[in-house]
């Protein structure tokens, strides 16, 4: 988490250049003429804040870094000096060309730019054993995903917190049965001493390509001669070693500056239900069967708050949201004997943060529901990518066993929910264990029957799980060409019709298990209007028309122009997406209640009501401008949609070494920036005892201008001066 | 102040003083005590007081070698082994340095 922001150091540098000046024009008016001192204080005018700092260095404007993440055990993630790395550039053309780098090269340390093909494992791992010679790593993400898969995730998400742990059955432990992601390198959970940052490739990298061919590349065998073309990049990390010991150093009290060095990771949980429960009386409600229906929010990648997550994370979620959509009238009208409980959890690519918080307190009698009531859970996984429109139910085998745990009805009612729909569910075929899944931390706690939907027989059929290629392109989302950005939102592309038709069926299943009648099944449709706005709002452009109708007007600003990122983020920080999910699924499934908004805001039918708050929530959107005008007609939502907090229950007990829970934390930092400039060899180092950096000549980089001529006389003064 | 100024007896007394309060954890005060009348002590022609003040000089530098080892020898210890210590470590720092263990 950014701590302190450092300011734009051109207008420092202006100050100081203007001293300097101020000096010379004293010095000059004994010598001078009046015409003379003019001249200068002209000179000081025209010079301005064109300062000698941005003659010197490129600054990069997009600059993504990896940071550190911490649990109980280990450090992963990537740490640069306090006074950034520096290293002299060299673009890597193979895998033999490490070699060079680690080995032969002349000018050590490198700073090395990686196309993305070659940021691969094997590369990485030779990079981080001869890291006294690597200053960084800069990866240039490419404009198109790759062709084969690329997953820096560990080929067993979730190994350690999940059900599967050698007290439950060993034999399907760690992965033994199926490995869930084979084609996962593991990168993003190794510990690198040097920074790594990510690149667009837009202009800025094109810089850095040309100053490399222009200064670096050996020419005809010769090695290059200095000056050559280096990198600077900060991304210094506070905390280290482990979550304890970073939260026992932001704990410690009696140094001068307490300085926070870590946040866990956490966010909130939204859930709702079909009918309203009483959110204030925790703990078991008598007479209350509950049905949950579970999917997962977030998604991760190598890099930070890089994290499209559309086949991990999205299509699971937005199916479950128009599921819920499609269930409103039927539960409105019809309304099944046991309630529904959608719940979408936050924080799962962690250690499952949101669930484990969820068991964790429906065990403490902390939640308005506890374990008793759970009748089962069914559960959306990656349904994005359907081979043969199949959709594969996965349950557990060990459970299954206990003739109590009643798998089969389930399994029976999303049978019967397919049932002439162009899907087919089928359960795998032979006994294997859950895939990674929030359902696993519900059977921890007990045996309840459960089911998991996915689109993957064994292994995943997502080849680029929890990595930055996981994005629209990957769910096949294209849109004719020229179209407005008005138009794609409402256009109804193939992936939408193919999860409106995954709705349907978790919906229908979702109304039989909860014992709804089979003849109002007809009427239970998802709409795929809405699925592909969503898919749109969140995969490509979250400021939009149809999120902006159903937000407050205060969330205005929160929409971007990009794609919705689906990192957790550490806990103090509520998402953007948690919101969005929040009032999405308030729209989706509440009613329009006809209250002012003042009451509305304050959680009330009218100023005398206190009871309405126990059941309902209420949510103040601004709703859409009507034709002829421009103000917004907003309107007041009641709903039951509530947040949970979703904090590992490790940080509220304290137990930062728990091998049960999550332990998740974030590094803070306190600038991560990134520049380019032209360096001079050692020999040339003048060693000023305040200047212990390389000394950086004053030479513009490629693509700039010269200097105008009044500039340049005041440039050379300077020179000489700084020298 | 210019020791040359003092009769001897004040510059017994002045010796003497540095010597005992450096007894309060002052290791300080025996340097002072051993750089400035070492020419008093060892150098300057015998006079009547100058035999005391030759004691004080060198216990002074004696107790001064002792700080001087013991807190080396503790510095030595802690910035190797304070990384280790995990928890005690953190609790015996001042600063704890960012990023680094």
């Amino acid at each position: 988490m950014k701590v302190l922001t450092v300011s734009g150091k051109s207008a420092p540098i202006c100050f100081k250049v203007n001293i300097f000046f101020i000096n010379f024009t004293d010095l000059s008016v004994v010598f001078s003429s009046d015409m003379r001192k003019g001249h200068l204080y002209f000179s000081f005018a025209g010079v301005g804040c064109n300062s000698v700092e941005k003659k010197i260095y490129v600054h990069l404007n997009y600059t993504v870094p990896c940071v550190r993440l911490l649990n109980a055990t280990h450090q992963i993630g990537c740490q640069s000096h306090l006074s950034g790395n520096v290293g002299v550039l060299h673009v890597l053309e193979s895998e033999e060309n490490v070699d060079w780098v680690l080995r032969s090269g002349p000018n050590p340390p490198y700073l090395v730019i990686l196309e993305s093909p070659l940021f691969t494992r094997s590369i990485m791992m030779k990079l981080k054993n001869g890291s006294s010679r690597v200053a960084g790593v800069a990866v240039v993400a490419p404009s198109a995903n790759p062709l084969e898969g690329v997953s820096p995730h560990t080929t067993c998400p979730n190994e350690n917190t999940g059900v599967y742990t050698e007290n439950y059955d060993p034999s399907l432990a760690h992965c033994n049965v199926t490995v869930w992601n084979p084609l996962g390198s593991g990168l993003s959970y190794e510990q690198f001493d040097f920074p790594i940052f990510s690149l667009k490739d837009d202009n800025d990298t094109q810089v850095i390509r040309q100053c490399y061919m222009d200064h670096n590349r050996a020419v005809n065998g010769s090695t290059p001669q200095y000056p050559l073309c280096a990198m600077q990049l900060y991304s210094h990390m506070s905390a280290v070693t482990d979550t304890a010991t970073c939260m026992r150093r932001n704990d410690i009290n009696f140094s001068i500056s307490p300085e926070m060095v870590c946040d866990p990771l956490g966010d909130y949980n939204v859930w709702a239900s079909t009918r309203p429960i009483n959110n204030t009386a925790k703990g078991h409600k008598m007479w209350e069967s509950v049905v949950i229906a579970a999917a997962r929010l977030d998604s991760r990648s190598f890099f930070f708050e890089v994290a499209p997550g559309a086949e991990s994370g999205v299509s699971g979620f937005v199916t479950l949201l128009a599921a819920a959509h499609a269930l409103r009238n039927a539960t409105q009208e019809a309304p099944p004997n046991r309630t529904i409980l959608y719940t979408f959890f936050q924080g799962e690519t962690f250690d499952y943060i949101g669930s484990s918080r969820m068991v964790y307190d429906m065990q403490n009698n902390n939640f308005a529901v506890d374990l008793d009531n759970v009748h089962s859970v069914l559960e959306i996984g990656q349904v994005g990518l359907r081979a043969d429109s199949r959709l594969w139910l996965h349950s557990d085998p060990v459970s299954r066993k206990n003739d109590s745990v009643n798998v089969r009805k389930l399994i029976e009612s999303l049978q019967t929910a397919a049932k002439g729909l162009n899907v087919s569910v089928n359960e795998p075929g032979f006994s294997q264990p859950l895939p990674p899944s929030s359902f696993q931390r519900f059977l921890r706690a007990r045996p309840i029957p459960g089911v998991v939907i996915e689109d993957h027989q064994s292994a995943f059929t997502n080849r680029f799980y929890e990595s930055m290629y996981d994005n629209a392109e990957y769910l096949n989302i294209s849109y004719p060409p020229n179209l407005t950005p008005e138009e794609q939102l409402v256009f109804v592309t193939d992936t939408a019709k193919a999860l409106t038709e995954v709705a349907t069926v978790v919906a229908r299943a979702l109304y039989i298990q909860a014992g709804g009648a089979e003849s109002q099944l007809e009427g239970i449709n998802a709409d795929p209007q809405i699925v592909t706005r969503m898919l749109y709002g969140f995969l490509i452009r979250s400021n939009n028309s149809w999120f902006q109708q159903r937000i407050p007007p205060d969330f205005m600003s929160h929409l971007t122009d990009r794609p919705t990122n689906f990192y957790v983020g550490v806990a103090q920080q509520r998402s953007e997406l948690t919101h969005l999910v929040q009032y999405l699924l308030a729209n989706l499934t509440g009613s329009t209640a006809n209250i002012s908004q003042d009451n509305c805001q304050n959680q009330r039918e009218d100023e005398k009501d206190k009871e309405s708050k126990h059941m309902y929530s209420y949510v103040w959107v601004q709703g859409a401008a009507p034709p002829n005008s421009t103000k917004r007609e907003g309107f007041c939502v009641r709903s039951t949609v509530r947040l949970s907090k979703a904090l590992s229950p490790a940080f509220d007990l304290r137990d930062y070494t728990s091998k049960n829970y999550s332990t998740w934390t974030e590094s803070r930092w306190k600038s991560i920036k990134g520049r380019i400039f032209l360096v001079a060899s050692h020999d040339l180092e003048v060693n000023f005892p305040f200047t212990p950096q390389r000394h950086e000549k004053a030479q513009s980089p490629p693509q700039r201008d010269l200097p105008s001529p009044t500039e340049n006389t005041v440039h050379k003064l300077l020179q000489t001066a700084l020298l | 102040m210019n020791l040359e100024r003092l009769p001897n007896e004040e510059k017994l007394s002045l010796c003497r003083k540095y010597y005992l309060g450096g007894f309060a954890f002052l290791p300080f005060l025996w340097l002072v005590n051993v750089v400035w009348f070492f020419k008093e002590a060892f150098v300057k022609p015998v006079y009547s007081e100058q035999l005391q003040i030759k004691t004080y000089v060198k216990r002074s530098a004696l107790g001064l070698l002792l700080w001087v080892t013991v807190l080396t020898t503790w510095i030595t210890i802690f910035q190797h082994y304070r990384a280790e210590w995990g928890e005690v470590g953190d609790y015996l720092s001042f600063t704890i340095p960012l990023g680094i263990p």
